[in-house]
């Protein structure tokens, strides 16, 4: 590839590779326990085996952040997962049969759902079922059903034009069999793109709950868990906040850059004119 | 696509520091001439109407007994009996005659007189109308008759040392009978202030009563204004919204108001015990063994010191150091994790600790879990909605192992003796016991429920983390403010402004 390197895909790759490294790693080796109360470590100042101090528990700042990385990563997968795998279809069928009745009904029923909010359903499942990490990740997965609809029609009705479908129907192949083999190959870098916008939002949605106490239960490190726990150091050990709400908008950040970056990337029409230009 | 990003990621940030923000609040009127002064209280639980005889729950008596209703007598900030209403009483020699001597002059703030007919109606209606749990404490109660308009005379079945005490509380609330049509809009009281305005969801205010028979309030008014949050109410506080937190709840948050030129920190007990209930009604905890290895398994010094900053009391059973009978039972089952391991005789358990979504519950539930998990039980935390779900999951049907919840109620050792109870401990000793003690003399009772305490600890029918501390942060200058909370209310009658 000539041109300018990809500084947005560059940027977002290094963050979101040093979220998952975190995630990854914290599976093996943390440097101490994440949820061991310890009386003497109380509010312990960052330094001496403790990199970034304790919590009001005594427990391991460092340590937390990255077993916080791996519940990020896992909502995010989860969310994700959930709305790319319903919401994908349903958008290809509703993009192959613009004009029938079933295309109508996903579309209303996906307008539906998308004007509840995230949160909402989420705190509402959380009352019904009880707080955990899985309602979130359903609730959350749930809401973000219908973007993926959406961006999955628009790509598949662009798609349908195409000589190439054309000369498939042509050759007479059955509709499951374009969609297949056809339709989701050339929407995939609109829906990777997608995907990584939504893990953004994803990982935002999870600590909003934690913060709210609808998300991950306690003691499971989490980003959004470790802010609210700070809540109330926040004029005395400031640090205690800084460190998790960096980690949350770096995160962000990098999902979202990653997004950019891989557009930019996997567009043919946008790379040949930055080759040009 | 590109700003999108960015405004999320904003967003991450603006969570970080979202504690900072909180609403600043209205002005609390200060300022002005003695007679016009008035006072901003923050609390945390709005009730959901005023009428305490229908409707369970604390947040009505904190803001509406004493201040607006008065009964015969009340707990002073010694937890001594003391006369309100009532100027005097005689109790008869077999102890099951009270005969209260009423105050004139009294008036309802309707306007109707205070008389031996109110007294007569008021305990009637606890029979009749009232539909809390507690109200079987007036059970005792044979008759309420009237001999003339200032003497009341109450006749009880057995001579009982609870009754006078229940009289202090909620129980005892004098009504008047043409004022009880809409007692959970309009309460009608004799107390030294009245119902000045609702705005619900934000506050309620209290305006002095012109009329009252007794020292007339400092201020004019009082406001009670809720908060859902702990840092939004320190806010408040910091701001200048309110005067006063009535109870702080996030003790790691004092040293924001260490300023002594700014606020003043009140620090006292109260009737809370913190207890880690456990369900003796089936396994593991049916097993007293497990019971006694948790609370060997427990330290509680370092459990205080980390979830709730060291405040409050360490405590060994269901009774807190203001009652008569106490007697320190922290030393019974002390921090010994290799006793605990051999008690549970090298098994692990796997159980579930479902409790309220408060802070000091969720606090202690994480230092409760890292101590047991020392020992070989796995406790999986749970934090249900408080009070719909908690109460109907844990309280009503029993399906818990452990949980952790502040049990407010004075005097409320009873709670035990009863089999179907959350707690399902079931030893009929203690029942006898509780039973010889009301019944008994002081002394008598005194000595019987020592022992209740000590059995209680003993059989490890449950753990006591901590009592709960009263934790009142006020401006500098607020005077009058009750160190102690072992009554129900937030007693407003002494509040003054300097």
């Amino acid at each position: 590839m000539r041109g300018r390197p990809n500084l947005a895909l560059l940027t977002g790759g290094t963050l979101v590779g040093l979220v998952v490294l975190a995630a990854a790693v914290s599976f093996f080796w943390t440097p101490h326990d994440p949820t061991l109360v310890d009386a003497a470590r109380k509010l312990r100042e960052p330094g001496g085996g403790y990199l970034l101090g304790a919590d009001k528990f005594g427990r391991d700042t460092f340590s937390q952040l990255m077993v916080g990385a791996r519940t990020t990563l896992y909502v995010g997968v989860v969310a994700v997962g959930i709305a790319a795998v319903v919401g994908t279809p349903l958008g290809v069928v509703a993009g192959m049969t613009p004009r029938g009745w079933l295309s109508e009904l996903i579309m209303r029923v996906n307008d539906l759902v998308f004007a509840f909010p995230a949160l909402l359903l989420a705190v509402m499942l959380g009352a019904v079922y009880g707080p955990g990490t899985l309602t979130a990740m359903i609730a959350i997965g749930v809401a973000t059903v219908p973007a993926f609809a959406r961006v999955a029609r628009a790509a598949t009705l662009q798609v349908m034009v195409t000589d190439y479908i054309l000369a498939a129907r042509a050759a007479g192949r059955r509709r499951p069999a374009i969609a297949v083999r056809h339709v989701l190959p050339n929407i995939g870098s609109v829906l990777i793109v997608q995907a990584s916008v939504s893990f953004a939002i994803a990982i935002l949605a999870e600590a909003a709950l934690s913060f709210l106490g609808f998300g991950t239960r306690p003691p499971i490190p989490s980003w959004g868990r470790m802010l609210q726990e700070s809540q109330e150091l926040l004029f005395s050990t400031p640090r205690l906040a800084l460190w998790p709400g960096l980690a949350i908008a770096l995160a962000v950040l990098g999902f979202n850059l990653l997004g950019d970056g891989l557009r930019d990337h996997l567009d043919p029409k946008l790379r040949r004119i930055r080759a040009d230009g | 696509m590109r700003r999108i990003g960015i405004w999320i990621a904003a967003g991450g940030l603006l969570l970080a520091t979202a504690a900072c923000g909180g609403s600043p609040g209205n002005g609390s009127g200060s300022g002005g001439g003695a007679k016009t002064q008035s006072l901003s209280v923050g609390a945390v639980a709005e009730p959901a109407n005023l009428d305490f005889t229908s409707t369970e729950g604390a947040a009505i008596p904190q803001i509406l007994l004493v201040n607006v209703y008065e009964g015969l007598v009340k707990l002073d900030q010694n937890g001594e009996i003391v006369p309100l209403l009532a100027e005097k009483w005689d109790v008869s020699g077999d102890r099951k005659t009270y005969t209260f001597t009423l105050r004139k002059n009294v008036k309802f703030s309707s306007g109707a007189p205070f008389t031996a007919d109110d007294v007569v109606f008021s305990l009637g209606r606890v029979k009749t109308d009232w539909k809390l749990k507690i109200k079987t404490q007036l059970d005792v109660v044979d008759k309420v008759e009237k001999k003339d308009d200032s003497t009341a005379v109450v006749t009880l079945k057995r001579p009982s040392n609870g009754f006078l005490y229940a009289m202090t509380s909620r129980l005892g609330a004098m009504f008047s009978r043409t004022g009880v049509a809409d007692l959970a809009n309009k309460p009608v009281g004799t107390g030294p202030y009245v119902l000045g305005a609702w705005r619900r969801g934000d506050s309620i205010r209290l305006d002095a009563n012109p009329s009252y028979w007794g020292t007339k309030p400092a201020l004019s008014s009082v406001t009670m204004k809720y908060f859902k949050d702990a840092t939004a109410m320190n806010n408040a506080l910091l701001t200048g919204g309110i005067d006063v937190i009535s109870s702080v709840q996030a003790p790691e948050s004092l040293q924001q108001f260490a300023d002594p030129n700014r606020f003043q920190t009140v620090e006292g007990t109260t009737n809370g015990e913190v207890v880690l209930s456990m369900n003796n009604g089936r396994p593991p905890f049916d097993d007293k063994k497990v019971r006694q290895a948790v609370r060997h398994a427990i330290d509680h010094k370092a459990l205080l010191d980390t979830a709730w900053a060291g405040r409050g009391q360490l405590i060994g059973s269901m009774v807190p150091p203001t009652d008569p009978w106490y007697e320190d039972r922290t030393g019974d089952y002390p921090y010994d994790p290799a006793k605990a391991k051999e008690l549970l005789g090298g098994k692990t358990y796997a159980v579930k600790m479902r409790i309220p979504n408060l802070p000091y519950a969720v606090s202690s539930a994480q230092v409760v879990k890292s101590q047991l998990a020392q020992v070989g039980i796995n406790a999986e935390i749970e934090p249900l909605e408080f009070p719909a779900r908690w109460l109907d999951q844990v309280f009503s049907k029993g399906d818990y192992d452990l949980s952790i919840i502040n049990h407010v109620e004075p005097r409320d050792m009873g709670i035990f003796a009863d089999k179907s109870y959350y707690f399902h401990y079931d030893n009929p000793e203690f029942g006898k016991l509780l039973a010889s003690a009301d019944e008994g003399t002081e002394q008598q009772q005194a000595d019987d429920l020592k022992q209740a305490a000590k059995l209680l600890s003993d059989d490890a029918a449950a753990d006591w983390l901590f009592l709960f501390p009263n934790l009142i942060v006020a401006k500098k200058g607020v005077t009058g403010l009750p160190k102690n909370a072992i009554a129900e209310s937030f007693d407003f009658t002494a509040l003054a402004k300097q």
